[in-house]
């Protein structure tokens, strides 16, 4: 009976130790949260013939007073906007479609011109499954700004629950 | 009677002690991100009383500026401490930034205005948060635009790397361009966040001046 009570005791504490160390690296490792610039919308699930490729439209928002800028960015040094597959998914990206840029200015230097997207915007992926159910993370990367500053590149997850049949 | 006290006890030993860890964990949380907090020292946009644009007001106002020492484009270590004496505009910025490109002129026409009283422009050039530490490749990358840019300009100040790497105690420099200007004895005496004007970076520049 006394051994039960240690060895209850004995999983309480190692219990205890894992929680506590999921809180230290809780607290060292992760950054504080900010809201995103650009969300993934849907769709959550896709179901698509194994083997040949498929067309999937993604839906993307950017919040409200940003823009960023589009696959084909009006100047060399400034960051496009891509979307792509990590090997290895079960899903490979053939191509990807993506809309034109609107071109603004700055209202403070009406001669530099933009090409961004702002508020929804979708990207047309093209894409081969093989057979059977994937997760897939895709990657969204890109370069946020409002018309006074600029946030630094972030690349987004973009979670796919991809079937191939 | 004796064993069901023994079990409640223990029971009870073990319930105190997720409970004290619970809180020990929810206290350590607080003070870490308290520490973090601190230590980016972030600053915060204001409404400006005049109605205009909202001015950045950042804790390091009135404050030393955090040293550093960077390289330039040519691996030289350039510190902030070998320009005391002199007033400086320290200018986070980046490739990729257009607001960055548009003041950049500016900053030069600046720079060239007031050097020969003793001003400088250190710009320090900032990748942001995408590139990892060992992904040499990606910083190779990343200097050769910034050589290209800072030639195709012709910028005449010093061009720093890695301004990632000071970032937390000039407040996370989480959106660009960001500028501080400090006076001859090393203290922050104005701060802009984004694109201001060439108005309003020149009087900063007389306040670090002391004119």
């Amino acid at each position: 009976m006394t051994k039960a009570i240690m060895k209850i005791c004995v999983a309480a504490a190692l219990a205890l130790g894992s929680l506590l160390a999921q809180g230290q690296m809780g607290a060292s490792g992760r950054s504080i949260a900010k809201p995103a610039a650009v969300e993934y919308l849907f769709p959550e699930q896709v179901t698509v013939p194994a083997g040949k490729a498929s067309s999937v439209a993604l839906h993307f928002r950017i919040a409200p007073g940003l823009h960023i800028n589009s696959h084909t960015p009006s100047d060399e040094f400034f960051i496009p906007t891509v979307f792509s597959i990590p090997e290895g998914a079960g899903v490979r990206l053939e191509g990807a479609n993506y809309p034109a840029g609107t071109d603004v200015t700055l209202p403070i230097d009406p001669k530099t011109r933009l090409s961004v997207y702002t508020g929804d915007f979708e990207i047309q992926a093209r894409i081969v499954a093989v057979p059977g159910n994937h997760m897939v993370e895709a990657k969204l990367r890109f370069q946020a700004c409002d018309k006074n500053a600029c946030m630094p590149p972030k690349t987004i997850t973009v979670p796919i629950d991809v079937i191939g049949k | 009677m004796k064993r069901n006290t023994l079990v409640l006890t223990a029971v009870l030993f073990i319930l105190a002690l997720f409970a004290w860890a619970g809180w020990a964990n929810w206290e350590y949380r607080k003070q870490a991100a308290e520490r973090l907090l601190a230590s980016t020292a972030q600053g915060e946009l204001v409404a400006s009383p005049a109605g205009g644009a909202p001015q950045y007001i950042s804790p390091l106002k009135g404050k030393a500026a955090p040293a550093f020492a960077l390289e330039d484009l040519n691996g030289k270590k350039v510190s902030l401490a070998s320009y005391k004496g002199k007033a400086v505009l320290i200018n986070f910025w980046a490739t990729w930034c257009a607001p960055c490109k548009i003041e950049t002129p500016w900053l030069i026409e600046l720079r060239n205005k007031y050097a020969a009283q003793g001003f400088e422009v250190l710009a320090i050039s900032t990748e942001g948060d995408d590139l990892q530490k060992d992904d040499k490749a990606g910083w190779a990358r990343d200097k050769a635009a910034v050589a290209k840019f800072v030639q195709q300009s012709k910028v005449p100040y010093p061009v720093l790397m890695d301004g990632d790497s000071i970032s937390r105690p000039y407040g996370g420099l989480d959106q660009l361009p960001t500028s501080f200007f400090v006076d001859r004895k090393g203290t922050v005496v104005a701060a802009q966040l984004g694109l201001t004007s060439a108005d309003e970076i020149e009087a900063n520049i007389k306040k670090a001046l002391g004119n």
